[in-house]
């Protein structure tokens, strides 16, 4: 899923760097939600603006984390 | 009377009032005046050398080239007029302000605000949702705001049912610099159904010019209302809006030709057609250059184009406008790139991260073979329009 995200989100989004253990302080709003709408849209998982915490978008592997809490809730 | 001056008069009436509340740390009205009168360093920028002189902001808006706009502190005093007469701000208005200081949208309303001796809540922009909507947890019915049409997307995608909540809270809202849908309009009018919502026109410029509430049954897209107290707003023959008034720009710093190619005789002519109803109210119908807005921002591509060409893998480029979900457009560079050097859209976007501004750098590449011109040379934007 991690790749899958990486992916998806490289496409849309070239600037931003993936690797990066401090994603949400590297993005602006626009990016942040850009992301929101990408995972939302692409898993069909509800996100909301509580959910764009510096701890959900620490990284690629904490994106993937709520995307996986997400699909689980979602059943 | 200065800028001063009315918060003198408010610090009068109001001592002890909070007027802007920044982190938490509420400053009153008697300390506000103590503190702008010193000159000491406040948490809005100041934009200029004093409260007592002109003011100076920095734009690319109407002509599409970056400027310093010198703005009076007379036109300041009747931006507020206007406002506080058009929109109905007073001394009971708490003002939630979180997009950026340096943008004539936020910027505008500090002083209204002030002059009437409401409440400033000052936020860190809007990368926090959830401490944007959080504001409006402050005890009062007469909370107000201005976001751009693109923060206003994103609320409605993401927050739509929080921000319900808020319904009898939120006395006015205030949306301009871009074009905002007709979906978003009427969906903002459904979730809230007694707030007075507002479509503006204004520019660094021309200063705040008519404004319109859509929350009216008509919600009627690309209207700005009719033109506020101060301002006269009339169309020319070749369709195009130009305007009047003690809220229009002093002129751009240092550039008398400029300042003259838009504003002659006390009248300025903005980049924009438009048309005027049988009631009076001014209609957007478009610009006239090819200046992009990316979500309240305005982008001249040739600025883009131009710090483009300076990387070395760059052979020739266009700067084009595309839908973006949350922006409306976004900026979009195709590159022919130079023979005998490896392309890769990552280090030139991250070139122009570093020389231009972060609104400016496009969002999207694609590799091209060759560029579209016209027969004299001159880019084909008219090919790339809408593909």
């Amino acid at each position: 899923m991690k790749e899958e995200i990486r992916n998806l989100i490289e496409d849309a989004l070239p600037l931003v760097d993936l690797d990066s253990d401090f994603l949400f302080t590297d993005l602006d709003s626009l990016g942040i939600t850009s992301i929101m709408m990408i995972l939302s849209e692409h898993y069909d998982i509800p996100l909301e603006h509580k959910d764009a915490t510096p701890r959900n978008f620490k990284n690629l592997e904490s994106l993937a984390q709520m995307v996986q809490k997400k699909l689980e809730e979602k059943g | 009377m200065t800028i001063l001056d009315h918060v003198f008069a408010s610090a009068q009436k109001f001592p002890d009032k909070p007027a802007i509340i920044h982190h938490g740390q509420e400053i009153t009205y008697s300390r506000l005046y103590l503190m702008m009168k010193e000159c000491r360093p406040l948490p809005i920028p100041l934009l200029g050398e004093g409260w007592d002189k002109t003011f100076c902001l920095h734009t690319t808006g109407t002509t599409g080239q970056a400027k310093d706009v010198l703005v009076s502190q007379q036109a300041v005093i009747a931006n507020s007029e206007n406002l506080i007469k058009a929109q109905g701000f007073s001394s009971d208005t708490v003002f939630v302000l979180a997009g950026a200081l340096d943008h004539l949208g936020c910027w505008s309303k500090i002083f209204p605000v002030l002059m009437c001796g409401g409440t400033l809540i000052v936020l860190d922009g809007l990368k926090d949702m959830d401490a944007f909507l959080s504001a409006f947890d402050y005890p009062s019915s007469h909370l107000a705001t201005f976001l751009v049409p693109a923060a206003i997307r994103m609320l409605l995608r993401f927050d739509a049912g929080r921000l319900a909540r808020y319904a009898d809270r939120i006395e006015f809202l205030e949306t301009g610099a871009a074009a905002i849908s007709q979906a978003d309009m009427q969906q903002l009018c459904t979730i809230l159904p007694n707030t007075r919502l507002y479509n503006t026109y204004a520019s660094t410029e021309t200063g705040i010019l008519c404004t319109y509430n859509f929350n009216d049954g008509e919600c009627i897209p690309g209207c700005v209302g009719r033109p506020m107290h101060h301002s006269r707003v009339f169309i020319t023959p070749e369709g195009q809006i130009a305007c009047q008034g003690p809220m229009l720009m002093s002129g751009y710093r240092g550039d008398e030709a400029s300042t003259c190619r838009v504003l002659r005789e006390g009248t300025f002519y903005t980049a924009d057609n438009g048309r005027i109803d049988e009631h009076g109210r001014l209609h957007i119908l478009g610009r006239r250059d090819d200046v992009i807005n990316v979500g309240g921002y305005k982008v001249a591509p040739t600025d883009v184009e131009n710090a483009a060409l300076t990387f070395p893998s760059v052979a020739d480029c266009i700067c084009v406008p595309v839908e973006h979900p949350i922006t409306g457009k976004a900026l979009k560079l195709l590159v022919v790139p130079a023979e005998g050097v490896e392309y890769s859209p990552k280090p030139l976007a991250l070139f122009l991260k570093s020389c231009l501004q972060p609104y400016q750098v496009p969002l999207f590449y694609q590799q091209v073979e060759r560029i579209e011109r016209t027969p004299n040379g001159k880019l084909n934007r008219r090919f790339y329009a809408g593909k």
